[in-house]
């Protein structure tokens, strides 16, 4: 789509501000972005049982995840396939079977349609009950615990999605032979912005911390220990980086081990585990991994809406609705070896931090809805936003993948994102979307994995 | 422990009408000190060992056979004085600035009920609190919570020993929850 070759500029870090209000680029990216990249469900350890069902949605697509009776997980359009109900309006829970509110309509939870009222005496027995499954997702599949679904047959699979992204993600969801899990209720929030937005500010957005945050350092005291200084006076760009080109997936990196634990009022549990285990880890991920990445302050996003901050231990994805707002869903991820008190002390802590009442995350609501709001207007939609920082400034490291740029305040990582943003929004199908892991990982690298699950 | 968190007597009993009326003149008094921004009065009202809690509110089926969670479904807030004091000191900090311009807050507490606690010294106290916040240009946003309290007699009078809140939206409707329930 030749209309959309000038609203993303790599050369200057340029966006078109009508990417974030237009309604005709929104109705694209339902069907560009969410309805052909895989998207977060839903983690393993939130249904471990047959029957477990989670309500999710893949763009505005209200979807249902179910372990079936053979521990298998298949996801469905939660829609009745009579008339389009909402099958299921329960968050999450066990069921047998799941009956329609509207006409009783029963599916089982392989999504067979089981029960229709009155089969006989109205339908005289001749409905087909096998053309009116629930509908299933095309895709699913699990990467590390972490179940995804995708709604395009033609999309590569999840691990090549993902790419050499994995190597940074398995230093969170393979540091320990156990695993991840998620915690605790979702925290659900609803934020008027464009869903492109707090990605981008997870991405790659070390700049506002020290500034947006800075009343919630203050009190934290947290300001010293992660390498900025409240109000934005100081910054250590050594301890980090910022690493992307990994198709449209990308992390922020502190580097000293450590740092994630650094907003806990009292981090001594968490350093105990680290120092505990970190001898493990690093048998497992090798030294870099072990010994820089894991207990970082690390922020790990999967395109087009996952993020998670192993360390902060925040886990959240972001569901569009409409072009000017989102629901914001948030967990708190854990590593199953830990101890229980600390697990429970990661919850609290998240939800203290990044909750809906968090003392971080009630800053950034209001810049990310007035970031969109200031896109609407007709003069401001023609008018362009930048992320211009540090351009031109990235390069390879020896051992490590992808594009990386110094320290973890760059726009290097949201340049990225906007242009695998672009690149999905201007292909018409997957073989026109480019595949690409910049400085891919060679095999006498660092070990990759220690097991291929 | 704190003794607040034991059960509510099972056979309400009320208390003298004196008591009853300070306890509920406590309540419009506490809401008048956070409409008007004054936390570290507000702070003084509330015991040491005070905990104010809110879970999260999750829509579940009444039938659900699921297990509980094993962590719980987490709080929106579980503080102790000292955390309390922790987001006071953030909002006075001068550097929230979702709070400035000023957000317009009014808080209405209705269905007041006040019974005799489980010590002596104490009183159960059942109300709604709806807090309206009149934010940006025209944008107005509501919060609903119920709340059972739990209000000690002290020397310096009534002080609040217990706040655990249900909030009604299993979805925030709001980009901030920088307020007190």
């Amino acid at each position: 789509m030749n209309e959309l070759d000038g609203l993303i500029d790599q050369k200057s870090g340029a966006q078109r501000r009508l990417i974030y209000s237009d309604q005709a680029i929104y109705a694209q990216e339902m069907e560009h972005i969410f309805g052909r990249c895989w998207l977060f469900l839903a983690h393993e350890s939130q249904i471990p049982n047959p029957g477990d069902f989670f309500r999710t949605y893949m763009g505005e697509d209200d979807v249902l995840v179910i372990r079936q009776e053979d521990r298998t997980i298949k996801a469905f359009l939660n829609s009745c396939t009579h008339r389009g109900n909402r099958l299921v309006r329960a968050d999450r829970g066990n069921a047998r079977a799941f009956a329609c509110n509207y006409h009783g309509w029963a599916f089982g939870i392989d999504g067979s349609l089981a029960t229709v009222p009155l089969e006989r005496e109205v339908y005289f027995n001749e409905i087909d009950k096998d053309q009116f499954r629930l509908v299933p997702v095309d895709n699913v599949a699990s990467y590390r615990g972490l179940i995804f679904g995708c709604f395009d047959k033609d999309a590569p699979s999840l691990e090549d999605y993902l790419g050499d992204m994995r190597w940074y993600l398995d230093s969170a969801l393979d540091a320990m032979p156990e695993g991840t899990e998620l915690i605790g209720a979702t925290q659900k929030v609803v934020l008027n912005t464009n869903w492109k937005l707090p990605v981008e500010n997870v991405c790659g957005d070390g700049y506002h911390l020290g500034w947006s945050h800075a009343g919630a350092m203050k009190a934290t005291q947290s300001g010293d220990l992660s390498g900025f200084t409240v109000g934005n006076t100081g910054v250590d760009l050594e301890g980090g980086m910022s690493v992307a080109g990994l198709n449209g997936n990308s992390v922020l990196a502190s580097l000293d081990g450590v740092s994630g634990y650094a907003f806990y009022p009292e981090p001594a549990l968490a350093l105990k585990y680290l120092t505990e285990n970190r001898a493990k880890v690093v048998a497992r991920l090798g030294k870099f991994r072990g010994e820089k990445l894991w207990g970082s302050q690390l922020n790990l996003t999967i395109f087009p809406s996952l993020q998670f901050l192993p360390g902060l231990n925040w886990f959240r994805v972001y569901h569009p609705k409409g072009p000017g707002q989102i629901e914001m869903w948030t967990w708190a991820i854990v590593e199953k070896a830990m101890p229980d008190e600390l697990k429970q002390q990661i919850l609290d802590n998240v939800l203290l931090t990044f909750g809906p009442a968090g003392l971080f995350d009630n800053d950034d609501g209001d810049n990310l809805a007035s970031c969109t709001s200031q896109s609407r207007g007709w003069r401001t939609r023609q008018m362009p936003v930048y992320t211009n920082m540090a351009l031109g400034r990235s390069g390879q490291r020896a051992g490590l993948p992808g594009d990386i740029a110094s320290g973890i305040v760059s726009e290097h990582n949201q340049r990225y994102f906007y242009r695998r943003w672009q690149e999905h929004m201007q292909a018409k199908d997957w073989s026109e979307v480019p595949q690409y892991n910049l400085h891919p990982l060679e095999a006498k690298d660092e070990q990759r994995t220690v097991q291929t699950a | 422990m704190n003794s607040a968190l034991s059960k509510p007597l099972e056979v309400p009993v009320m208390l003298a009408v004196d008591k009853h009326l300070a306890i509920q003149q406590q309540l419009f008094y506490e809401a008048r000190l956070l409409d008007d921004e004054r936390f570290n009065e507000w702070l003084e009202l509330l015991e040491d060992d005070v905990r104010y809690r809110m879970p999260v509110t999750e829509r579940r089926f009444r039938k659900d056979r699921s297990a509980p969670l094993a962590f719980g479904t987490g709080y929106i807030f579980d503080d102790t004085k000292a955390r309390l004091g922790m987001r006071v000191g953030r909002l006075q900090s001068g550097l929230v600035w979702a709070e400035d311009p000023r957000n317009n807050v009014r808080r209405i507490i209705s269905n007041v009920e006040i019974w005799q606690g489980a010590e002596a010294n104490e009183a159960e106290v059942y109300s709604i609190v709806t807090i309206h916040r009149s934010r940006i240009d025209g944008e107005e946003k509501r919060f609903v919570a119920g709340r059972r309290d739990v209000w000690r007699e002290t020397t310096q009078g009534w002080r609040l020993a217990l706040r655990e809140l249900k909030l009604d939206n299993a979805v925030v409707l709001d980009s901030n929850m920088n307020t007190f329930f």
